[in-house]
Order: C-alpha cells, then structure tokens, then sequence
C-alpha cells in the first residue's frame, strides 16, 4: 500500500472512533447558533468528506477529449468552541495525496494550474478566535491559517462539486491572517491582515517575511434569517511571486445569499472583479471580472443545483505540461485574457447512509464557452483547444462521515 | 449561441462582467522621427485564430537569418526557422525541431560564426548548440542541460573571454527556487561544461551581456550588476565573478543591457538598459529604455531614458560604426535612436520624468535623438520581441507576422 494511501485510510478510521463520541455532543452543524447559546462547556464537531468522481473533459488542452477519476475534496473538519469565549476551525485537507495532478476542470486556473484545480494545502485552516461583548456589540479576534475576510463561502461547502472558474477572484485563503471582526445587530464588519503569496504546493506555509503585507476587509448585511449581503475590497500583494516582485491585486467582491429555513434552497450572486497592479509603475495594468449566480433546492431527497458564471481569466505561457504554467512566471507579461461562459448543472440523488456514513451520488453536466477579450491577443481558445466550445461530464459519490458544516470562510462573530 | 446569451442576460449579471486591459494607453506616437522604410516580410505560416506559430528572437548573420518559436501549442513543437536574407524578402530555407520545449525562446550566432546556440524553455531547460560550418545547416553537435537549468533557459547569451567562449544563462525560477544565472564553458562545443552556477535575481534575472570580460546582468527589481569575469581589475574570472557595481534603476523590471563601445569616439560611458513592465502579448506592453552611465561601474548613475506612450521595450541592437540603437519595442514597432555623444549633459526642458518617479533625467526624445520608427500604422498590427543591425538593414522578429527586413536609418 502507498504510503499515502495508508495515511488517508488512517485519518479516516480516526475519525470513525471519534464519531460516535463527538455526535452525542452535538448533531446540529450550525456553527453560529452553536456559539450564540454556548455559555460554558466544551463542543466539538467533526467531519469527513471524501469524493472519488470521474469527469471527461471535452475536449480539455490540446484538443485532447481526457477522462480521469480522481478523489476530490478529502478532507477532516473540526469546530470546537470552549466556552463563550473561544473557538477554533481547522481543515486538513488531503488533496495534495489524492490528487496530486490536479483535478480535471476545463476553465479552472491558479497556483500553476490551468484547466485543472489545483489541490489544497495540508494545513487549510488552522484559526484560533477569542470572542467578546459589550453591550448590543461582539467583537472577535481570529488568528491562524485560513480564509481572508473576503468574498464568498468556499466552493467545498457549496452544493455544485466542481469548483467556479473565479475560485481565485472570489476567495483569499490558506493565508497566514489575523482578523478581527466586530457584529452589532444585522450588521458585521471585519478587516484581516495576511501574507499575500499564494501557497506553492500542498505543504507550503505562510512565508513569514510576507506576513501582514496585504489587507482585506469585508462588511455584511443580515436584512433577514438566512438572507446575507456582504461587500469586500483587499488589497493583495503579490500573490503569485514570493518575493514580492509580482503584480500586485486589488480585488472587489460583492454578492447576495439566501438560504431557506429548512435549509432546502439556497441561492448566491455573486460579482467580483481583480485588477492586477504593476507597483513599480502605480498602474492598474489588468484586469478580471467575475458574475455567478447559483442555486440549489431539495426535491424529495435529491438535490437540484444550477450555476451560472462569466468569469475572465488570464492566459500565460504553459509548461509542457499543457495542465501547468510556471509558478512563478518568466516575466510579468499575459498572453491574453479569455471569457469563459459556463452552465453547470447538478443533480445529487437521495443519500445512501449506514450509521455515520453518507453518500450522495450525483453528476454534473457543465457546457463552456471561451472566447479572447482581446482582439489582438496572441492566445485564442482555438489556437489552443481547436475550439472554443466544451463540455464537462462529471458523476461521483460524495462521502461524508458526520453532519455537513455549512460555511466556510469566515471566523467567529461573524459567521451569520 | 442567441439562446445562451439570452439566458445570461435574464440573470442580470453579464452585462456588467465585461473588462478591457487597462493599460493599452494612448496610441504611441513620436516627435519627428523618419519612417523607416520596410523592404519585406518573411512568414513561415500566418498566425491566424486557429493556428499558426508565435516568433521568438532573432539573429542574423551574413545572409542567413535565424528565428526561434515561442509558446508552441505543445512541447513537441519546438522548432526553429532559417531564413536567406540577401533578398529584400526574407526566405524562408529550413526549419529544425527540438523535441521536449514549448518555447525556444532565446538564439545566438558565436562571434565567428561557427556555432548556433538555441535556449529552451518550459519544458527541458537547456542549451542545445549547433555547427554552422553550412550556416543552411546547422548540425547538432550537444545539448546541454543540468539540475541548474532544467527548470528553462531564458536567455542564451554567448561571448568570448579572453579567447575562450562561454554561454552566459539566465535560469527560469521555479517553485520556491530563486532564477539562477548559469556560466557554461563552449570551448568544447561537444562537451559544455557548466562552471559557474548562482542564485540571483528579484525575482529573476533575465538577460545579460558580456564584453571586454565584463558581464551585466538583468536582476529585474534588483536592478543591474556590473561583474568582473576578466576583463576588470578584481581579477574576476568566468567561473569567479567579481561584482564591480550595482545600480538599481527606476522602476525596477531589468529585462536587457546593451553596454556601447562606440568605435568612432571610444566612448564607453553608457549602458542602456530595457525595462519590461507587464503586457498583454500582441496587444500592449509596458517598459522604458534607461540610459545609465558606467564610467566609474563601481558606482554607475541613471542619467537618461526614452518613453513611449502605452508601448514597452524589448531587446536592443546597436550599429555601433554610426552610434544607432535600435529597439524592439513591441506594439511599438522597431525605434532608432542616436547615442552618440553626451546623452547626460541635457538642459532643462530636455529633461522629463519616468513613470511614478520623480527624479528629473535627460528625455531622448526631447533630445531630438528619436531618429526612426519602424513597423507601426501598417496594414499588420505587429508586436517586435527582437531586432538585428547588420550590413545597413535592420531585421525584426515580430511574434505574429514573422520576421521583417527594414533599411537602417541614417544619421542626421
């Protein structure tokens, strides 16, 4: 047996022994309720996701039509809470065994990766929150590795599998943050401060000398139960050149969301843009944006999601590897910026579940269309593809051991 | 097609998702420069929207000219072009395949015309190095790759130092691995042997140039180092440099250096320096030239710089017997300007200012030294990555139409 196949099984049967235990404390998985009636005492949750898909892209690079299973999203979940006064959220994510190639996702970009997603990091969350009040306000202070208060709940808590091209506009994570967060009311606001490189493999860690070096803030609107409105702005440096020497972002983020009370719909919009900065210069020099709608809701026992996104993204010099551009890049120069047009349909049928175990199997149908921004940019998705039209074909089983946590992204107070 | 724009548009969220690059500019324009005149455009095969093959760099020696290929839609795809220049037309005569690069990015003729020297990158980092005894012909002699360069070869460039020949290599970096300049000894073309190997660059180092024993380096943020390898007086050698000076020029981003040796004056006060600030490639750029005075290297000084508006530098060539550089300058076309003389001593309408900086320095262009412009207004939208002085003809490689033939410019 691989080793790392061995450390996977391992962390799994762990996470079985525990189970048990862990669930008697508490079934719920709204972590912010949870918080809200905690006054002492201890809670923890834990959660396992795993899920082996096939996807056949069509065609992917190079023209080539490739089908490829992977084990997407391994990852174990804990939330504890001691007390009113302290939380932690950490995620190990194992994507960096499972799917060291990346998985297939025509459209996907970031952290060298290109129509593939990249695997996560090892270390996906690691953030210790002290919580507080006085009077009407809390207040929180959350410190770690994890998500930058910016933008929208990771895709994994998401009811689509495949990830959103705009993953890269529309998140800040596996940073090294400290956020502090401030909620009176309907209303929250939180500024964190982080390292703005991104990670280079699964086992990168914050480089230290970038800590504290970019900025993000984010203010949200509870008009009413499950309905959220937040806007967020950062200002990242050099996201894509550990030194520092890079381009630097400047990124917006708005969206609305709305979750049913029973928790069987659920709807986000979503726009974003990033503009990358020359610093030497002062100048915006490029620039993306990003719109996604989607939505999901329960019919009986399954599950129907549709997604809907028009997200830019650049086009750099490719490896040999046609999956992969350099990281970091020979210069600071694009080849182009390409519009993707994707509809994504989701179907997730009943879950088979035997004691804490569940499986959702599900597909995905998505149909893509590129097309260049740029008139006279070299790169065109036909020069590339010998298209400009595509097709995803996804199936798989989501499996999860515990209750499904519902946010991810956000700290503390202010988790709605 | 109609109906998936419907669709998007009932969400109400396409409309506003649209965005153009910022930072295309104004159109580019001069003072008064001549048109340069084109003689004739050689193209392999004409890029179109479906297919067709990026130019890289250019040299040309006697009537033979040689282009590299850039981003080939796979690794298999390397190839390099020869061309007959002795037409007003370039010819293209043969082409030669290199397995295992998607870009052949950098090329090189020896100073006696023996050797090719071709860089690859992204994919199997390396110098592959040809004989020239038919310069029609290149046979492979080696190719020459080590855990130094395996992560690409930017740049290649070749010089003798005291009589021996040494391919100068600026190393790609890679994840978590700094750029790397790389010194290889091509005594033995047969059997390169790496005798030099370091760490350098902010974020990288991407070009150099040797002459005389000293070597400048492109060290991008870091600026431009001036190293002894043997012909300085810290009894640097090829594979001991000694650093002489440093200079961190405005703005950063040192892509090239050309150091002038001007045979007429013997001057040798100046280096120019290009700068490469991010572009859109075949759309827009971004990168000043910086005129940096070298007489003392232990302490060399900016004291010049020529701007385009919304258009950025590339690789230089100098027709060093009239004191005339010329510069790719991407979608700004070819430019000629004179560097003969005092290029510091400027009065004070004749000095500008970079980009975000604030440090007054002698305008070319307001020094009435913008001589020629090339390729810019045409028919072909063209995007310049190299040019080649030689014989009274300038040649550009254009990364979408090929290679052009133009008539070099003349002194006023």
């Amino acid at each position: 047996m691989r080793p790392f196949w061995f450390t996977v099984l391992s962390l799994l049967c762990l996470l079985l022994c525990l189970a048990p235990r862990v669930f008697a404390q508490h079934e719920g998985h709204n972590m912010a309720g949870m918080r809200m009636d905690s006054t002492s005492g201890a809670t923890l949750h834990l959660m396992a996701q795993a899920i082996p898909l096939v996807t056949r892209a069509q065609p992917s690079a190079e023209g080539i039509t490739r089908t490829e299973g992977a084990l997407t999203q391994a990852m174990l979940m804990a939330r504890a809470t001691y007390g009113a006064h302290f939380s932690f959220d950490g995620t190990l994510n194992l994507e960096g065994l499972t799917m060291k190639k990346g998985e297939l996702n025509t459209g996907a970009l970031g952290e060298g990766y290109v129509d593939r997603r990249h695997p996560h990091t090892y270390l996906h969350e690691a953030v210790a929150s002290a919580l507080g009040a006085t009077g009407p306000l809390r207040y929180s202070l959350s410190v770690g590795r994890g998500f930058a208060a910016f933008g929208t709940d990771d895709p994994m808590m998401r009811p689509l599998v495949k990830y959103p091209i705009n993953h890269h506009l529309a998140q800040i994570l596996e940073r090294g943050v400290a956020t502090v967060a401030m909620r009176a009311g309907a209303f929250m606001g939180e500024v964190t401060s982080f390292n703005g490189d991104e990670p280079t493999g699964p086992s990168s860690l914050p480089t230290a000398s970038r800590l504290g070096d970019s900025w993000s803030a984010r203010g949200t609107w509870l008009p009413f139960a499950g309905a959220e409105v937040q806007g967020s702005v950062a200002r990242v440096k050099s996201p894509e050149e550990l030194s520092g020497a890079g381009l630097d972002q400047r990124k917006v983020d708005v969206s609305a969301r709305a979750v049913s009370g029973d928790n069987r719909r659920y709807v986000l919009l979503e726009w974003a843009r990033t503009r990358d900065r020359d610093r030497a210069r002062a100048q915006d020099v490029f620039s993306y944006q990003s719109a996604l709608a989607e939505g999901s809701v329960e019919l009986g026992g399954a599950k129907l999601a549709l997604r809907l996104e028009q997200t830019e993204r650049p086009e750099e010099d490719r490896t040999a590897d046609p999956f992969h551009t350099p990281l970091p890049a020979t210069d600071l120069s694009i080849n182009g910026i390409t519009r993707w047009r994707v509809v994504t349909m989701h179907v997730t049928a009943p879950p088979v579940t035997a004691s804490v175990f569940s499986g959702f199997p599900f597909v995905e149908v998505a149909h893509l269309g590129a097309s260049a921004t740029q008139p006279l940019a070299v790169f065109t998705p036909a020069r590339l593809y010998g298209t400009s039209q595509f097709w995803m074909f996804t199936a798989g089983l989501r499996l999860r051991l515990g209750a499904a946590h519902d946010r991810m992204g956000r700290y503390a107070v202010a988790v709605p | 097609m109609r109906q998936r724009s419907v669709l998007f548009i009932a969400v109400g969220l396409i409309a506003c998702a649209g965005s153009e690059p910022t930072g295309s500019g104004p159109p580019v324009t001069s003072s008064n420069p001549v048109t340069m005149t084109v003689l004739g455009r050689g193209d392999f095969k004409p890029l179109t929207a479906t297919n067709g093959r990026y130019t890289g760099e250019i040299s040309v020696r006697g009537t033979t000219g040689y282009t590299t290929t850039w981003s080939n839609s796979s690794a298999a795809q390397g190839e390099f072009f020869i061309w007959d220049v002795s037409g007003n037309v370039p010819a293209l005569v043969d082409s030669v395949h290199i397995d295992q690069a998607r870009t052949l990015g950098d090329i090189a003729v020896s100073d006696d015309g023996s050797l090719l020297i071709v860089a690859t990158e992204q994919g199997n980092g390396s110098i592959v190095i040809y004989s020239l005894a038919n310069p029609r012909k290149p046979v492979l002699v080696s190719r020459f790759s080590s855990n130094s360069t395996i992560l690409g070869v930017h740049t290649a460039e070749i010089g003798r130092v005291n009589g021996k020949l040494y391919g100068f290599l600026s190393i790609d970096p890679g994840s978590g691995v700094t750029s790397q300049l790389v010194i290889v000894d091509l005594s033995n073309p047969a059997n390169p042997t790496q005798v030099f190997q370091q760490f350098i660059g902010t974020p990288y180092v991407h070009d150099t140039f040797v002459r005389d024993g000293i070597l400048f380096l492109g060290l991008w943020n870091d600026g431009v180092a001036i190293w002894d390898i043997g012909g300085g007086t810290l009894g640097g050698t090829p594979s001991a440099p000694k650093e002489i000076g440093r200079l961190k020029t405005i703005n950063g981003e040192v892509h090239n250096i050309w150091w002038l040796k001007d045979p007429v004056t013997g001057n040798k006060k100046y280096a120019f320096i290009g700068e490469e600030g991010p572009g859109s490639i075949g759309t827009s750029a971004v990168g000043d030239i910086h005129v940096v005075d070298v007489s003392n290297m232990a302490a060399p000084k900016e004291v010049g710089f020529y701007t385009v508006s919304g258009a950025g530098t590339h690789n230089f060539s100098v027709d060093e017997a009239n004191g005339i550089l010329y510069a790719a300058y991407y979608n700004g076309g070819v430019r000629a300007l004179d560097v003969r003389g005092d290029l510091g001593g400027c009065v004070d309408v004749q000095k500008g200012l970079l980009a975000n900086s604030l440090v007054q320095l002698c305008d070319l262009r307001k020094m009435g030294r913008e001589l020629g412009i090339g390729l810019v207004g045409q028919g072909n939208q063209a995007y310049i990555w190299g040019v080649q002085y030689q014989g009274g003809s300038v040649y550009a490689s254009d990364m979408i139409n090929g290679i052009w033939k133009l008539t070099a410019v003349s002194r006023p």
